[in-house]
């Protein structure tokens, strides 16, 4: 391969896996054509591309909120030009994986809100069920189309330092971030002209489509134009810019709580010409504030009423309500065994090894261990509440474990996984940054698609491993090639 | 179309609307204020645009830079350009899929131009002009847009009758402040820096000067503003402009509220085409200009009711 001033000086952190950078210190097969294409470039064009990436997204909008202290203030969700890539090898072998685990995690969910074999099986405990705030008794025995329960999913992966592929956590209920893998690339087919077809890179543009065919086939109505619409909390929702995205690319109407009434156990939205039924609802309201007569009464976001239209099944939800017992961190533990207890078969991608801080053995020995263990709650999200043993001062270590003794099941502890690195350019050169990926799943009546790519998240301060926008992460396009 | 989808468009083209008057009015009052050996009072200005918090508008009035300041990057000021232009945006990331993705960012960019602390800065220091200036274009840039690319549909309608509803309050608002203020001081009946500056302000200086060859007349100004059907601040022509739009949202389905409507609009539109200067002279301005507003608000309130699902 020709000289590269960026490959040369790159280098790569000891002990973690590199997608870029093979064992043999040469640059991996399927990254070469990207090394080749950006070696033919200046700094100078590089940061231009930079700015012109920057400006794109200023322009469009395409900003989210972050909350820390009271105060809403929107950013740019940080983009690096550098995609990362992955071979059709693993792609096929991800892909696989995530259908097996869906279709299990599907399973269970229909299961544990019906006749609970797996507990009465002794599979998974029901302390561990009962005491999950996700798990709602008003979805009892509620028949829900098709049987599926998670209809988008976004299930988190990441590489450990020989390239393995670990699940690190299931988001089953309202997963964001597809708007950026359709916006980031958009941005690269306009940063590097050419480059994506030379590649052989698959198409992501695909997801609005499968998504929207869908919830089609969702309508309880058979009726040729069923009423489709997104249910988003509003504009200063920190993923507002996605929802209207979703909207217009998917052609259905944008709707606040505000906009809906029901009416005898029917939905309808409030429209110029007077009341229209709605048959779908693609909501990114949270189940708590999906219906103030049911969950939290003080909710200005959802509809009073609407999950006894619900459970009448005049209007179809998506993801279904109740489907965050499925990814409960303390639950996470069993789905290895709840992939072998449903479908007879062994989990194609593996678990990062769990403790249960509710189980005094294993708080112990997480205790003793701490400096090399993340401590989680269990239906945490966004990288809010953890605590990274290798990073914490003294201080913090003992207030947190104040924190887990107060309510042990609600925490669990990970060893700290490496995540894989990939290259990012920063100032005039390539420097390795910790990324970990998120494929989203379609689960329709026809099965599970999953458009190759996803979203990679990429921790940009050196040696963080947390990638989380709203802990200062960024993101990429991902390439899956042909 | 969802009702909350037309009132934002509604709402997002009002305050577009008065943020281009405001930022005319603006530009002609600071250009007049370097004209003037008196003390230049900007008191009509804030009235008109600002509300009147009689002690603001005291420690205002007479600091052309500090007015500035409070219209245009005011925080306190709920009707500042920067306050009504986030309301803008807001209103239109609201229906974001529903507006082309050119007017979005037209408007985007119009609202970061605002927000820029350089904008402050130069309002402070340097021309001021120039800076009303780049604000202006913003405005025209948005009408610009909103012309060749916005869909002939529900929402250009809802827009339009927001559009000039908010013009005609505003040439109804300025007639009475400029008029009324003449009661107080009669000597401005024969000032024509004064009219000029009332024209200038409303974009019919020109038009006036084609019009009438017999120099400032007062009685003239309020024909034009009032019932010139080809100039596009006058009172008739937004009124025509709300009856037009409003004509275009009839459907089958809505038809008792349509009706109802129409008939609100219809008199008020006939009240104005049916009288002349001289009648409104015996009539008496203020009163007539009261009805007006009020009318004007009240086809406010019955979109509110009828169409927005507010009641």
């Amino acid at each position: 391969m020709q000289e590269s001033a960026y490959f040369d000086k790159y280098s790569p952190i000891n002990g973690v896996w590199d997608e870029m950078y093979g064992l043999d210190a040469n640059v991996r097969d399927h990254y070469r054509k990207v090394i080749e294409y950006i070696s033919g470039e200046s700094a100078d064009d590089l940061n231009k591309k930079e700015e012109l990436a920057k400006r794109l997204f200023m322009s469009q909008g395409i900003t989210f909120t972050v909350y820390n202290s009271g105060e809403g203030i929107e950013k740019i969700f940080p983009f690096d030009i550098i995609p990362r890539i992955i071979t059709a090898a693993e792609w096929t072998f991800v892909e696989k994986g995530i259908k097996q685990r869906l279709t299990a995690l599907n399973l269970f969910l229909k299961d544990v809100y019906n006749n609970q074999f797996i507990v009465k099986d002794g599979i998974v405990p029901i302390d561990i069920i009962y005491s999950c705030p996700h798990f709602l008794r008003e979805m009892y025995q509620l028949q829900v189309p098709f049987d599926i329960y998670v209809h988008i999913s976004g299930i988190d992966l990441i590489r450990d330092h020989d390239g393995t592929f670990y699940v690190l956590e299931d988001n089953l209920r309202t997963p964001s971030g597809v708007s950026y893998m359709l916006e980031n690339r958009e941005i690269t087919k306009r940063l590097f002209p050419d480059l994506l077809p030379q590649c052989g890179v698959r198409s992501v543009t695909e997801y609005p489509t499968i998504l929207y065919k869908n919830l089609l086939a969702l309508s309880p109505r058979q009726i040729h134009n069923p009423t489709i619409v997104l249910l988003t909390p509003g504009i200063y929702n920190s993923a507002y810019f996605e929802h209207t995205t979703l909207a217009r690319l998917m052609g259905v109407e944008l709707v606040e709580g505000r906009d809906l009434v029901v009416k005898d156990h029917k939905v309808y939205m409030k429209t110029t010409t007077g009341l229209q039924q709605v048959d779908v609802i693609y909501r990114r309201v949270d189940d708590e504030y999906l219906d103030p007569l049911m969950f939290n009464p003080t909710s200005m976001l959802g509809v009073a009423g609407i999950m006894g239209a619900y459970r009448k099944g005049n209007v179809a939800i998506v993801n279904a309500v109740g489907t965050g017992v499925a990814d409960d961190k303390a639950v996470y533990v069993y789905v290895p065994d709840m992939i072998r207890y449903y479908l007879n078969e062994e989990p194609i991608l593996k678990n990062v090894p769990t403790y249960q801080l509710g189980n005094p053995d294993e708080r112990a020995q997480v205790f003793s261990d701490i400096n090399k263990m993340v401590i989680k709650k269990t239906n945490g999200s966004g990288g809010y509440g953890m605590l990274m043993g290798h990073a914490a001062s003294e201080q913090e270590i003992e207030d947190y474990k104040l924190e887990v003794l107060k309510e042990p099941r609600n925490f669990i502890a990970q060893p700290t996984i490496s995540l894989s690195a990939a290259p990012c350019y920063m100032q005039g050169e390539l420097r390795p940054r910790r990324v970990d990926l998120r494929p989203y799943a379609l689960f329709g009546p026809n099965g599970i698609e999953i458009v190759p790519g996803g979203l990679t998240r990429v921790a940009l301060k050196e040696g963080s491993l947390v990638v989380n926008s709203s802990q200062g992460g960024g993101s990429k396009d991902t390439w899956v090639l042909a | 179309m969802l009702s909350r989808v037309a009132a934002s468009f509604y709402w997002l083209s009002r305050y577009i609307e008065r943020s281009d008057g405001m930022l005319r009015m603006l530009k002609i009052n600071y250009n007049s204020s370097q004209d003037t050996m008196k003390e230049f009072t900007w008191e009509p200005v804030i009235r008109i645009f600002a509300g009147s918090d009689e002690d603001e508008t005291g420690k205002l009035e007479n600091n052309s830079r500090a007015v500035l300041k409070h219209m245009v990057v005011g925080k306190s000021n709920s009707n500042s350009i920067l306050n009504i232009i986030t309301l803008a945006r807001e209103n239109a990331r609201g229906v974001q899929e529903h507006i082309p993705k050119d007017l979005w960012q037209c408007l985007n960019e119009y609202y970061h131009t605002v927000k820029e602390p350089r904008l402050e800065k130069a309002l402070q220091r340097e021309d001021p002009i120039g800076v009303l200036d780049v604000l202006i274009k913003q405005v025209m840039l948005y009408y610009g847009t909103a012309e060749i690319s916005m869909e002939r549909g529900e929402g250009r309608s809802f827009m339009n009758i927001g559009k000039y509803l908010e013009r005609a309050i505003q040439s109804v608002d300025i007639l009475d402040t400029k008029f009324g203020s003449i009661n107080d001081n009669p000597d401005l009946l024969t000032d024509t820096s004064y009219w000029k500056h009332l024209l200038l302000s409303l974009g019919g200086y020109e038009l006036y000067l084609k019009t009438y060859r017999e120099g400032f007349e007062a009685s003239n100004i309020l024909e034009q503003v009032v019932f010139n059907t080809d100039f596009p601040r006058s009172v008739i022509y937004s009124v025509n402009n709300i009856q037009r739009y409003f004509e275009r949202l009839k459907t089958e389905s809505n038809l008792e509220d349509f009706r109802e409507m129409s008939f609100q609009i219809g008199r008020l539109q006939s009240h104005i085409k049916y009288s002349s200067v001289k009648n409104i002279e015996e009539e008496g301005l203020s009163l007539f200009l009261a009805q007006t507003r009020k009318e004007l608000y009240g086809i406010g309130n019955s979109l509110n009711e009828h169409y927005f699902a507010n009641s």
